[in-house]
């Protein structure tokens, strides 16, 4: 029976080790449908669809649990060769496509039609040679029907980057027996009218009986184009609704709302009024690759945590970056009215900045030496404390005795002092970042992704430490996070960064549905508080 | 695999462990015991006796044989001395002279068969003694003679007509003159050959001359017989003159040849004498001998001009006196060979030197054996048991240790390689073998480790030179070649000059040093360019940079005679001895000699200070930030440090130290050689700092003191036991290129392995 669904993922569970990533969420295609997967980063739309490819990533961390059904039929998809064979297809964020072959040549690569000549006869299939016209016109075909009309025989190397995307759709659409289709951001590297255009091509491919999963986080795209939609949240199916029976508002709220269970409660929070300013950005441009910065201008007050937030690759964890000079940039920083120079992380180091990187294990870590050296590095080299004696060697015995304070104070767990920090958990980790950024004696702090791949009760002391530290010593914290609970559990404003840019800045108690439309790039009114 | 299967592994691992331990015990036990019964009186006694017996039965082997070849030649004398010698028969005379022999040997044994009273250890000494003296001659007699038959061999074939020399009478020009057509005569080194080689050339002309004449002689004669058709029609002619003017009027060519004339008319007047009786002339035959003598073209050396040089005279002189302590050891055992004459007694010394010299086996095995036999043969039951345990014990004690190694190997590699990597426990098992089989071979230890300590500090410093290279992340730095050669051109510098003493080492290393900088400066500005590939990048410049010196040795404005090449006037040479100058400075500095041990104080401390101050480097600011850098580039950034500054510094400190270790090297090598002979040395350095356990992305200086034991320990011990399990050189070269290159490749692959994670 062709049943109504072309595919039916049915109560699909995924865990890595312990963590559950995905927990019985179900998933209903019809044929003809464009059928939007929303959700935040991490809400675990790339392993659902992980499952749906059989990725090789899945098979070898043990499988899943729930049945997938293709067509009305019960299947076992191995492998994404696999599930080409059974007709679902997928255009991927980065572009698969070669740069030095012609369109054509993409489009049918490892589908080539080929004629045979007497040496194939002979020495078998392989030798035989390609039918360049026969493949020529199945390309134009393709590209006709994504409505381009760029020449099948140019190199994909030159093409604009909303063209490179287009091919990718001819080519999935060129297999014969497509069924399924899976958009994974398309849109992202598009501009307006190009991803005007995608719409309307997923409309065409969606009237030839072709279904689409089509993942994004523009809520008004989803609007424009979809039938159906479903939302993740942490693993979980939240919700799914027909586009005729929802508004961008309550998917905005679906995606970020949270029950009280996962709300991390911070005690002892004292709001900080002051009107100084401690840090002053100006049209802040910043080359982070994948987390470009295109122009923030933002005022951090003296005295209070403020929180970065917004979605993976817009540019919140260039911010940071940027001002301590790790990544070129341009534009204006003022630090307590002083102007920064940028590009040069001593002279950001000497102002008095520190920051906890984002990258614990690559920037913020010296993963073979032990917690002492790594916690007092910065202070020696910026400072030049813990050098002792005539030569100005390394004093090791104070470094021993401020590290086992801030071992201490921070609760960091480990077996001394000694230990390389390699063989500690992310959470003690990240407190070792911490004491090395506060070993510096800063008078501003960015947190970049403080919370990052630890887990719940970790996390809920990191935040805590860093609640302390702005309480009793005033310091001034920046907060870049992906997870809006924790920057709402302790931020006092919240800017959230869209496309590069500083879309508005919000309370931590604005409603679900302004922090959604705010990271869905949409303008909200009202919360502004910039 | 299974639960199950896995048990039974884990199993079987266990028993074979169990089994492998009580082996060991047992072969440990044992050797105790054998020490045990080897202390007690009673044994200990008939071990000396048995001991002694052997001593003396061995080292008189050779004089035995020597009486009773002399009995021989005595014999054979005496009956050439019979009137009716001419009659025995071959069988007869044979048969006597060994009846004679066989008394004498007998004679022989009978008389050292009493072995009280003799001094087993200090014979045993005086045979050692007499055997290497004998293996120095013999090897330095052969090299000497092989360098002889090479000169012979080219004045040989150099000279085109030895009859130009006929008429030089005087040895001067003579020389001179031999000397222009193979410069090799003119060096220092055969000088002594002078004599000889005028003495050849003089031989060789009167030769070639008496041939010359004898050719000229056939000639004529042939002429002569083809003019006279029949040789009976000069018959009639009786008189000398006559039948000279006759044969002048026939054959015109004997015009003025009155030198042949007597040889001529004797032959002539012979075949007369034939024809007149009917006989036929032979010159068929005549012919054929002719050719026979021009297919012997190949030169044959003739060693009755060579004369042994000073060292190696010396070195016969050495083994004469040795062969004279032995002699008057054996005189204290037999008397009656003090009254030997002085011809039978020279006789005896060389076949005592052949037997003592040659043969596969030396002297301590043929003791060895003997021991064993006589254990057999003479003693019976439980005391050839004990005795033979007794004197094995030493062998059981090592064969139990090794086996107890090696359980213990078996048992715990998986912590072990966890602790020290594969490498490093393999190269440490076989450093301990290599120790064992050192004792089996009896290599003398002490000699041994005085030699892997002045290696330790002759590559200690190379290695070290490793050290920031990896700890400022370019990884194995093999273009520290460029640092060794600007210690090396600080050394010509030096020689340039005639710098000698602890000035020279100092000047030499100080400079060497000032040099590095700005080659350091210039290589790592093109190492900050090509991160990543560093590896390869490094070993290019290293090698390039040898080639392009092999240019500028040759070119650079050196003018003192010591140094360049005379011929050319300009260029440096090859090899430059530093014994006038610094060689041996730092070994010979405070140096002692402990148990046998000869320690090389000042290298070693020189090689330790430099550690230390590498050491002290490390813990200071900017040692800190270097290897931040090396270990995690954005780590170092984020923390404010600029990643190639410090890669710079690295690059810069790890040329320097190169430079002062070849200097170092040089001075306890004894020789600066230029040229090629720089390129492998980083090749070395890299081997032993992994070796150590460092790997190409961190180190510390405790992997390059253990590395640079460990890796030049095995060596040395290597080299003298390769010579000895097998014959004939270059395996040790064969087996450092082995270590040293598998040692490389096994740390770029882990490596490789841990940056893709």
């Amino acid at each position: 029976m062709a049943g109504e669904y072309i595919l039916e993922m049915n109560d699909i569970t995924k865990e890595y080790g312990s963590n559950a990533v995905l927990k019985n969420v179900t998933l209903k295609i019809r044929p003809g449908e464009i059928h939007a997967l929303l959700g935040e980063n991490g809400a675990g739309k790339s392993t659902l669809m992980n499952v749906l490819f059989g990725m090789p990533v899945i098979h070898s961390t043990g499988g899943f649990k729930g049945e997938v059904i293709v067509d009305g039929e019960k299947t076992k998809i191995m492998s994404p060769m696999d599930a080409m064979t059974k007709g679902i297809g997928m255009v991927h964020q980065e572009f698969m496509l070669i740069p030095g072959f012609t369109i054509t040549e993409n489009i049918k690569l490892n589908r080539e039609i080929s004629k045979p000549w007497p040496i194939s006869r002979v020495l078998g299939k392989e030798l035989e040679i390609l039918d360049m016209p026969a493949m020529a016109a199945d390309a134009r075909k393709a590209l006709d029907s994504v409505g381009i009309g760029i020449d099948e025989y140019a190199l994909v190397g030159g093409l604009p980057v909303g063209y490179m995307q287009f091919v990718e759709i001819a080519r999935e659409i060129d297999k014969s027996g497509m069924k399924l289709l899976v958009f994974d951001e398309p849109t992202a590297v598009l501009t307006e009218s190009e991803a005007q255009q995608l719409i309307k091509v997923m409309k065409d491919i969606a009237a030839r009986g072709i279904a689409i999963i089509f993942i994004t986080h523009r809520l008004d795209e989803v609007m424009n184009a979809c039938d159906n939609i479903t939302i993740l949240r942490d693993g979980q199916l939240v919700a799914t609704r027909k586009k005729t029976e929802t508004s961008v508002e309550e998917l905005a709220a679906l995606m970020i709302g949270r029950g009280e269970d996962s709300m991390i409660q911070i005690q002892g929070k004292v709001k900080h009024e002051s009107d100084a300013i401690a840090l002053k950005v100006r049209d802040l441009w910043v080359d982070m690759p994948g987390e470009a910065v295109k122009g923030i201008d933002l005022d951090v007050r003296e005295g209070e945590i403020i929180g970065i937030g917004g979605l993976a690759g817009q540019g919140k964890i260039g911010l940071p970056n940027g001002v301590m000079g790790l990544y070129p940039a341009e534009g204006e920083v003022e630090l307590f009215g002083q102007k920064l120079p940028l590009n040069n992380p001593k002279a950001a180091l000497n102002a008095g900045l520190a920051m906890v990187s984002e990258d614990r294990r690559g920037v913020g870590l010296l993963l073979d030496q032990s917690i002492e050296d790594n916690i007092a590095f910065n202070a020696m080299q910026v400072h030049n404390d813990f050098l002792g004696g005539f030569l100005k060697l390394k004093s090791a015995r104070s470094i021993r005795a401020y590290a086992n304070e801030m071992i201490r104070e921070l609760d960091i767990r480990c077996t001394s002092a000694a230990q390389p920090t390699g063989q500690l958990s992310g959470g003690n980790q990240q407190k070792v970042c911490i004491a090395r950024a506060l070993a510096l004696k800063p008078k501003f702090l960015f947190v970049s992704e403080p919370t990052r791949g630890i887990d719940i009760g970790a996390k809920q002391l990191v935040l805590e430490t860093l609640v302390r530290l702005n309480r009793e010593q005033k310091l001034t914290i920046v907060i870049v996070s992906s997870e809006l609970q924790e920057l709402r559990s302790i931020c006092d404003r919240i800017a959230i960064v869209s496309e590069g840019r500083i879309n508005c800045i919000l309370r931590p108690d604005s409603s679900d549905a302004s922090f959604g439309l705010a990271m869905s790039g949409a303008k909200v009114n009202g919360g502004d508080l910039a | 695999m299974t639960q199950a299967a896995k048990k039974k592994t884990s199993m079987t691992k266990r028993i074979v462990s169990i089994v492998l331990f009580a082996l060991s015990a047992v072969l440990i036990i044992t050797s105790i015991a054998g020490f045990v019964i080897r202390g007690m009186d009673s044994t200990a006694a008939k071990l000396n006796e048995m001991r002694t017996s052997a001593v003396v039965h061995v080292a008189s082997g050779g004089l035995v044989d020597g009486i009773a070849a002399e009995a021989n030649a005595a014999k054979l004398k005496e009956l050439r001395a019979l009137p009716n010698f001419r009659s025995m028969g071959m069988d007869e005379v044979k048969a006597l002279c060994a009846e004679a022999e066989a008394a004498a040997r007998a004679e022989a044994e009978a008389l050292y068969s009493d072995v009280s009273g003799v001094d087993a250890d200090a014979l045993v000494g005086k045979i050692d003694a007499l055997e290497s003296a004998l293996t120095e001659y013999n090897e330095l007699s052969a090299a000497q003679k092989a360098a002889y038959a090479e000169l012979y061999t080219s004045v040989y074939e150099s000279v085109a007509d030895w009859t130009d020399f006929v008429g030089e009478s005087d040895d001067e020009a003579l020389f001179a003159a031999l000397t222009e057509l193979v410069p090799g005569l003119g060096e220092a080194e055969n000088t002594i050959y002078k004599d000889s080689f005028v003495k050849l050339a003089r031989d060789l002309a009167a030769v070639e001359l008496e041939k010359e004449n004898a050719e000229l002689y056939e000639q004529l004669f042939s002429a002569v017989t083809a003019a006279v058709a029949d040789w009976s029609s000069l018959s009639e002619i009786a008189d000398d003159e006559a039948l000279w003017a006759k044969l002048v009027e026939l054959t015109p060519e004997l015009n003025g040849q009155d030198a042949v004339r007597e040889q001529l008319l004797t032959d002539v007047k012979a075949q007369i004498a034939a024809a007149a009786s009917g006989e036929v002339t032979t010159e068929a035959e005549a012919e054929t001998e002719e050719a026979v003598e021009e297919t012997a073209t190949e030169t044959v050396v003739d060693y009755g001009y060579f004369v042994e040089s000073e060292a190696v005279a010396a070195s016969g002189a050495v083994a004469d006196a040795a062969f004279d302590d032995l002699w008057a050891e054996l005189v204290k055992v037999i008397p009656d060979l003090d009254g030997l004459d002085k011809k039978t007694k020279n006789s005896i010394q060389e076949t005592m030197m052949t037997v003592v010299s040659s043969g596969s086996l030396d002297f301590s095995t043929r003791y060895d054996i003997y021991v064993a036999q006589k254990a057999d043969s003479v003693l019976s039951g439980g005391t050839a048991f004990q005795i033979k345990l007794a004197a094995n014990a030493g062998m059981y004690l090592i064969a139990g240790i090794a086996l107890l190694l090696l359980t213990l190997v078996y048992t715990f590699w998986k912590p072990l390689t966890r602790k020290l990597g594969v490498p490093r426990t393999i190269i440490t098992l076989f450093f301990i073998y290599l120790c064992l089989a050192a004792e089996i071979y009896n290599i003398s230890v002490s000699l041994m480790l005085g030699n892997v300590l002045v290696r330790v500090g002759m590559y200690g410093i190379l290695a070290l030179a490793m050290l920031p290279g990896i700890q400022c992340g370019i990884g194995l730095n093999m273009g520290m070649t460029l640092g060794c050669i600007a210690g090396l051109l600080s050394t010509v510098i030096s020689l340039q000059y005639d710098m000698t003493g602890a000035g020279a080492l100092i000047f030499s290393c100080v400079l060497g040093a000032l040099i590095a900088i700005p080659l350091g400066w210039a290589y790592s500005l093109l190492l900050n360019r090509t991160k990543g590939d560093e590896m390869t990048i490094s070993t290019y410049v290293g090698f390039s940079f040898v080639s392009l010196m092999c240019i500028g040795w040759m070119l650079l404005p050196f003018n003192n005679t010591k140094i360049i090449w005379l011929l050319r006037g300009r260029g440096l040479r090859v090899t430059h001895s530093l014994l006038g100058s610094f060689a041996h400075l730092l070994d010979n500095f405070l140096a002692f000699k402990i148990f046998g041990v000869e320690i090389p104080t000042g290298l070693l401390l020189f090689f330790l200070l430099c550690c230390f101050l590498m050491w002290l480097f490390s813990r200071s600011k900017a040692g800190i930030a270097m290897s931040a850098a090396g270990s995690n580039p954005r780590f170092a950034e984020a923390s404010g440090i600029n990643v190639d500054r410090m890669r710079t510094l690295g690059t810069i400190l790890s040329t320097m130290i190169a430079a002062i270790g070849i200097v170092v090297y040089s001075q306890a090598f004894g020789y600066a050689q230029l040229y090629t002979a720089p390129r492998q040395l980083g090749f070395i350095a890299a081997s032993a700092i992994l070796i150590g356990g460092a790997t190409v992305s961190k180190a510390k200086v405790s992997h390059v003191i253990i590395g640079v034991f460990l890796f030049e320990g095995v060596l040395a011990l290597g080299q003298q036991i390769a010579n000895a399990a097998v014959a004939g050189g270059g395996l040790s070269e064969v087996m450092r290129i082995m270590i040293s290159n598998g040692i490389i490749l096994y740390a770029l692959t882990q490596s490789g392995g841990a940056s893709r994670d």
